[in-house]
């Protein structure tokens, strides 16, 4: 169970980021977060895994406060939570074996990972996580040579190098058309049903959203201002759109499916302002 | 500024149209300053300064030694008709001060296009005269130097030479015929070059006399087809080339390399016979052949050896420089010394040390080392060396600040140690526009390392400025087509190294 109290992010040039925001999520969710850019859904997903340390606040993650983490027990603690990129964010020139294998880092000795020299079981996994993505036959080429689909399945099987329990997708689907889109988001779907991972994912087209997520919550200049399970997001009103979206947002799409049966969280009650 | 010339536009002039050009007049720009036109009105009172300041030392120059400035003037415009023209161009460019200082009073907004256009012809002009640009200087004389160019374009007759033997063949004359004279007979080797001659003796030429004996000359085994010189040896053992009516005698050899050849025996005071009653005299042909195969000449030789230290100067310099600039490039780059303000502070100190080192060229840094470590190949490599440090430093820096933060940002969230993240994020990154930069610089380091010895840095360029100075055009011109070929082969091979890492 993820437990995110009272967090504030204020960078540098002052810009606050993130106002004072709580949250839980249940393991095995799918969260999607919701907002206009430069609501903070990126500075939060990035607070998860301490790529940006919060300025107040604390995650718990099964009852360890990831704020405080330093070292050895924060590398531990990101090796457990992948991570995928709107920009695919793969090291353009390296070949997509390397690319994937770059997610066991964490769990290799830093001299075998210089001389490029991982053992017989990661070598295992990394063909496991391109075979289960479907590009087995692309793991020779450079990563940039893909399109932008293949790269982004590159990012997924390198956060599934890491055996992750909890991947953060920060709009995994921006950079890619509709189609692509569910495909990769059914990727992500499958590992969160099949093999239990939470989902921590932020989007920006509802029908998206309700179509994948258990629950949401939805950013606006830093603040929590919606927080919803699948049936409260399928009948979202017009009010609570705009609360998130703003008062000139013009709702487009969404559907009226069928209402799953999804309790989600459950600690939904500091809503801000 | 746009602001500004928006306002300048809405506020009236201070004084009316007439008085702005009157003022402009007195003080050029000061019309246009009136008319808050302040800054156009202070470039035109800079430009107009400057332009009638050169144009009066351009006149001091031309006739320096007349005095006072009116006896100048006509000496200078005597000398130099331009030094007029730009007087005439100054002076036209302030009336249309004047005028267009009217015109912005007046509030049409003015079309200054002919003031600047003036402006600039006059500077133009200027530089034309100040360069001393002179086409029919280039035109007339140039031919000069064609045959020194052709000399240089090509200069291979000094790549090779024939050595060169001496071929004397002899033969004893007794003077005058003496029948027990003690002459030896010569043993001729095989093949070696003779002559023989018929009689064997005779009598020397008389002053205003009788010509002395006159002896058929028969010569073989020389080189065929050259020009051979006769020469007498006299008793004791004078040598002197033999004249006949005042002119050196010369045979050619024919294709078997044979001659025949009438002499006669040249006038001598009588010289001691030494109590034998007669002299032993020689008669010799000589011939300057050449033989055997050409050889490589020693300034192709030197040109060759330079050229390789030149090239390994240029290699290890930019080793050197390479290996140096990496750690320096990592503290001049802003985004990794952007954490505090001591971090800054040592971005900004080693950026400015970086600029200044490599605003100096790499011939003045050589000047500076041959200073500390004395003339040779090793002063040329410190000084390219400190000049890519500067350069490859601000290259590299700025590849490294332009590299995608997503991939490392990536790599830090699957745990990776800072180690691992530069290793698998950042080098990748960093590694195309390293090799292309570092190629780039050994280019210039190899190109500098030619020139670099002119100065004393060793390399060719010490051998080019020799040959240059000695006026030996020939030899100058192999050290620049080694330099051609170098720099040509080095274009090649550099472009495909590129192409085959980036």
């Amino acid at each position: 169970m993820l437990e995110i109290r009272n967090l504030t992010k204020i960078y540098d040039d002052g810009t606050v980021a993130l106002r004072n925001v709580s949250f839980t999520v249940p393991d095995g969710e799918f969260l999607v977060v919701i907002g206009l850019s430069g609501s903070g859904k990126s500075t939060l997903l990035r607070c998860i895994n301490r790529l940006i340390d919060p300025t107040e606040g604390q995650i718990f993650w099964d009852d360890v406060d990831i704020t405080t983490l330093k070292g050895d027990d924060l590398r531990n603690m990101r090796r457990k939570i992948g991570m995928v990129f709107q920009q695919f964010n793969l090291v353009k020139r390296s070949t997509v074996l390397t690319n994937v294998m770059a997610g066991r880092l964490g769990y290799v000795p830093t001299w075998r990972s210089i001389i490029n020299r991982f053992d017989d079981a990661d070598k295992q996994r990394a063909h496991a996580a391109l075979k289960r993505m479907g590009i087995t036959d692309q793991s020779n080429k450079r990563a940039d040579e893909l399109s932008g689909g293949q790269q982004q399945r590159v990012g997924i099987a390198r956060a599934l190098m890491q055996e992750p329990k909890l991947i953060l997708a920060d709009e995994p689907v921006a950079s890619l058309d509709p189609v692509l889109a569910h495909s990769i988001l059914q990727h992500l779907e499958n590992l969160n049903k099949e093999d239990g991972m939470t989902i921590i994912c932020s989007l920006h087209y509802l029908d998206l959203v309700q179509r994948y997520s258990t629950c949401v919550i939805g950013l606006r200049d830093g603040r929590l201002v919606y927080q919803g399970d699948k049936k409260q997001i399928l009948r979202m009103t017009d009010a609570e759109f705009k609360t998130i979206y703003g008062e000139e947002a013009e709702r487009m799409g969404g559907i009226s499916g069928e209402i799953a049966e999804d309790e989600c969280l459950s600690d939904g009650k500091e809503v801000a302002e | 500024m746009n602001q500004k010339d928006q306002s300048s536009e809405e506020k009236p002039s201070l004084v009316p149209p007439i008085a702005a050009g009157l003022t402009s007049l007195v003080v050029p720009g000061l019309g246009h300053m009136l008319a808050r036109k302040f800054r156009k009105g202070l470039v035109l009172l800079f430009v107009f300064l400057s332009a009638a300041g050169l144009w009066v030392w351009r006149v001091n120059e031309a006739a320096r030694r007349e005095v006072g400035f009116a006896a100048m003037f006509k000496k200078a415009i005597q000398l130099q008709p331009i030094i007029l023209i730009i007087l005439v161009l100054i002076i036209l460019l302030y009336f249309l001060i004047a005028l267009d200082a009217y015109k912005s009073a007046a509030k049409t907004k003015p079309n200054s296009f002919l003031l600047w256009a003036f402006a600039l012809t006059s500077f133009f002009v200027l530089g034309w005269q100040i360069g001393e640009i002179k086409p029919a200087v280039l035109v007339r004389d140039g031919a000069k130097s064609l045959p020194l160019l052709m000399r240089v374009l090509w200069p291979w007759e000094k790549a090779v030479y024939y050595p060169e033997e001496l071929l004397v063949g002899k033969a004893d004359v007794v003077i005058p015929c003496t029948p027990n004279a003690e002459v030896e007979p010569r043993v001729l080797e095989e093949g070696a070059p003779y002559v023989s001659v018929t009689p064997g003796c005779g009598n020397l030429s008389e002053i205003d006399g009788a010509e002395g004996t006159r002896l058929h000359m028969v010569g073989g085994n020389f080189s065929p087809n050259e020009e051979t010189e006769i020469w007498w040896v006299d008793q004791v053992r004078n040598e002197f080339r033999y004249r006949y009516s005042g002119e050196y005698v010369k045979v050619v050899t024919d294709e078997n390399g044979s001659f025949e050849l009438d002499v006669v025996i040249p006038y001598r005071v009588i010289p001691s016979t030494g109590g034998k009653g007669y002299a032993l005299w020689q008669v010799e042909a000589r011939q300057v052949a050449s033989v055997g195969k050409p050889v490589l000449s020693e300034e192709l030789k030197l040109s060759v050896e330079k050229m390789i230290e030149t090239i390994f100067l240029g290699m290890m310099s930019t080793l050197f420089g390479v290996v140096l600039s990496i750690p320096v490039s990592f503290i001049a780059s802003r985004n990794l010394m952007s954490a505090n303000w001591f971090t800054k502070a040592v971005y900004l100190v080693v950026r400015t040390i970086l600029n200044i080192v490599r605003s100096i060229e790499s011939l003045v840094w050589a000047v500076i080392a041959i200073i500390a470590v004395g003339l040779g190949p090793f002063a040329g490599i410190l000084a390219l060396t400190v000049h890519s440090i500067a350069a490859l430093g601000k290259l590299y820096s700025e590849a490294i600040e332009s590299i995608d933060p997503g991939p490392v940002e990536a790599i830090q969230a699957t745990g990776a140690n800072w180690f691992q993240t530069v290793w698998y994020a950042v080098i990748p990154q960093i590694v195309p526009p390293f090799v292309s930069f570092t190629i780039y610089r050994w280019d210039i380091n190899v190109r500098m390392s030619t020139v670099i010895g002119m100065v004393g840095g060793g390399g060719i360029g010490y051998l080019l400025i020799q040959w240059i100075r000695l006026l030996d055009y020939r030899s100058a011109g192999i050290a620049i087509w080694f330099i051609a070929i170098t720099v040509a082969i080095l274009d090649f091979v550099s472009s495909e190294i590129r192409n085959r890492f980036v």
